[in-house]
């Protein structure tokens, strides 16, 4: 009984230190709890200006003609388009296409602002406002419309590719 | 020897418990220690609080005025609160006279800029306003609006407000 009663104290120890060790682990936890941790949007800020460069630049490539330079920006959409947008791309484009030569419209986008959603490894979705201004025959033709698009890129070799195209 | 197998036993116990006492410890200093998590969290309460902030702005029924410019006052600090609270009076007339009844619904929102240290951020949100006239159908229209959020006291609150482009946003 003796023998016992002198382990009763590194018996309490252990438990005591295991019971502070079940507290510490779920309090980490519950500190790391997140939507998805891999997210860094805006906070990896090299990534986060180098997918709203590349996406804004190939928006203003893509979504401009003019009547003589179509193949130019079919050429572009190539580039900067894969996947689902480049499809998609393809069959409206195809419909306009005969438009722009026969009546003259040339078409510019600017992008106005965009914000990255969510920025998971080479994978990204941005919220894209932007302007584009049509004239048909040389005149205006209405006011600026104002746009925006939810975007889909993948970074490839450093360059981010735009994947799908959604209007908001 | 009895005693001997005992002993080794507890030793055993205290030093397994140790260890994982360490890495529980560890774990939970590295999650509360790590930057990259708090600002991630951050920015995800900024994107929640700027969402939440336009929802409430372009939000408001005539039969209720009070509650849903009160809900305004809160949900906003700085400038934007300065001038909800200052224009009150004509904003209610107006309304009042218009019975309008106006509802939003965020399309989606990313943060274009966040400083921690100064409590400063920056949104984007495509919100969906549909006004309901007392005779006639809602009309809905899509709109891309800035806002700037500013820590407060109370949690982040929209301070500026506007469509995109806009002047100082």
């Amino acid at each position: 009984m003796r023998r016992l009663l002198r382990l009763y104290r590194p018996f309490s120890v252990a438990l005591a230190i295991v019971l502070a060790a079940l507290a510490l682990r779920p309090a980490a936890g519950m500190l790391r709890e997140d939507e998805n941790p891999r997210d860094k949007a805006v906070l990896d800020d090299v990534a986060t200006t180098e997918v709203i460069g590349d996406v804004s630049t190939s928006l203003g490539k893509v979504f401009a003609y003019t009547p003589d330079g179509v193949a130019a920006t079919e050429q572009a959409a190539a580039r900067e388009l894969s996947g689902a947008a480049l499809k998609q791309y393809r069959r409206v484009f195809g419909q306009v296409k005969a438009q722009v030569a026969a009546q003259r419209v040339t078409l510019t986008t600017r992008v106005v602002r965009a914000g990255v959603v969510s920025l998971d490894g080479d994978a990204a979705r941005l919220l894209v406002f932007l302007d584009q201004t049509a004239t048909r025959g040389g005149k205006p033709d209405g006011t600026p419309a104002a746009a925006q698009l939810l975007v889909t890129a993948h970074r490839d070799h450093g360059h981010w590719s735009i994947t799908e195209l959604k209007s908001v | 020897m009895p005693d001997d197998t005992l002993r080794r036993t507890a030793t055993a116990l205290v030093v397994l418990a140790a260890l994982f006492a360490a890495w529980a410890g560890w774990s939970w200093y590295a999650a509360a220690h790590d930057d990259a998590y708090a600002y991630s969290r951050v920015r995800d309460e900024v994107v929640r609080a700027g969402e939440q902030g336009v929802q409430n702005l372009n939000t408001l029924d005539y039969r209720d005025l009070g509650t849903g410019l009160e809900t305004w006052r809160n949900s906003t600090a700085g400038d934007l609160h300065r001038q909800i609270t200052e224009g009150r009076a004509d904003f209610e007339k107006q309304v009042t006279k218009a019975r309008t009844i106006t509802k939003a619904r965020i399309l989606d929102a990313a943060v274009s800029e966040l400083d921690e240290r100064s409590g400063k951020a920056r949104v984007l949100v495509g919100v969906e306003i549909t006004v309901t006239p007392p005779d006639g159908d809602p009309a809905t229209k899509q709109s891309r609006l800035i806002g700037e959020l500013t820590r407060t006291s109370g949690g982040w609150k929209l301070s500026k407000l506007g469509q995109a482009p806009t002047e100082g946003l």
